[in-house]
């Protein structure tokens, strides 16, 4: 039993699902679902469909080249069966996949970070831009003072007022 | 439409199949047997299936006019859509067959759908011979 990858998305084909396809020069294509099916059957090429694995690969938008994604490719030279073989690659299975996710996670963390980035300076642009319509924080806080020394002294000719 | 000169070409039409291959169908043979290789002006062409419904399917024994004799063959692949599990092929592919079953050609290289090995029926000669499966 093998989970084989969608031609046009790249996405998984488990055992039960999808279609395949035998072309007349016997290569064969496989599907995960319909989508995939007619979207091949409109010619469409995967490497510019925007939501497939092939586009983002190519456009560099995925990690591409790495060590930990060495493990899924095919080798066509069978390996003899060997019992402690067999349970180590399970082990080291299970670990491999935990570094690639961290990987391709880390890969588009930085992609992103420069939009992040860019998004501040948008903000920085944009206020300098329409200054005007900001209230400086210090605005009418000396105004706001006089009036209070102005009460302030209202208030001490009160009190001395009182106290003759 | 396919126009079969001296050597028969195919053309590829891409519209859907309604019904997989009944009579008149022009096939392609794809075993290595002369009749089947040589060629001729006229496409082989399908003039009688050996099925309850005149529909073929893959697994079923069809008669061929071929070089203006009669002969049988199994279809071994057709261009329309199945079950859900087994391969879709692009062309109606048949392989020549005697009448007890034995194939005419000797070898098979295009790739023969599994689910024949499941199928009623004596197929094992024609499994022998092929090269590839899908």
């Amino acid at each position: 039993m093998r989970i084989e990858k969608c031609y046009f998305c790249s996405g998984p084909v488990y055992p039960g699902h999808g279609a395949m396809f035998v072309r007349n020069d016997c290569k064969t294509f496989r599907f995960c679902r319909s989508k995939c099916i007619k979207n091949f059957k409109k010619k469409r090429n995967p490497r510019k469909t925007r939501w497939t694995k092939a586009f983002r690969k190519s456009a560099g938008k995925e990690l591409t080249v790495d060590n930990s994604l060495e493990f899924e490719k095919r080798r066509n030279t069978p390996v003899k069966y060997n019992r402690e073989l067999w349970q180590k690659t399970v082990e080291a299975m299970k670990r491999v996949e935990e570094i690639k996710q961290k990987r391709q996670a880390r890969f588009i963390l930085n992609r992103l970070k420069k939009g992040k980035q860019l998004e501040k300076e948008e903000a920085i642009n944009e206020v300098k831009k329409n200054i005007h319509l900001i209230k400086a924080p210090h605005a009418g806080k000396s105004k706001q003072l006089e009036d209070k020394m102005v009460q302030q002294l209202q208030e001490d000719v009160d009190m001395g007022d009182e106290n003759n | 439409m396919a126009e079969a000169t001296l050597c028969a070409k195919h053309n590829a039409s891409v519209s859907a199949v309604a019904a997989a291959i009944q009579k008149m169908t022009r096939v392609r043979v794809v075993d290595n047997s002369s009749l089947g290789n040589t060629p001729y002006h006229r496409a082989p062409r399908v003039i009688h299936v050996y099925s309850k419904n005149s529909v073929g399917k893959v697994g079923d024994r069809v008669l061929l006019a071929i070089k203006g004799q009669k002969k049988k063959a199994l279809i071994v692949g057709h261009k329309m859509p199945g079950s859900r599990m087994t391969p879709r092929f692009d062309s109606n592919n048949v392989v020549l067959i005697e009448d007890n079953g034995n194939p005419t050609g000797t070898r098979i290289k295009v790739p023969i759908p599994t689910h024949l090995r499941r199928m009623e029926g004596d197929y094992s000669k024609v499994l022998a011979i092929a090269s590839s499966f899908v």
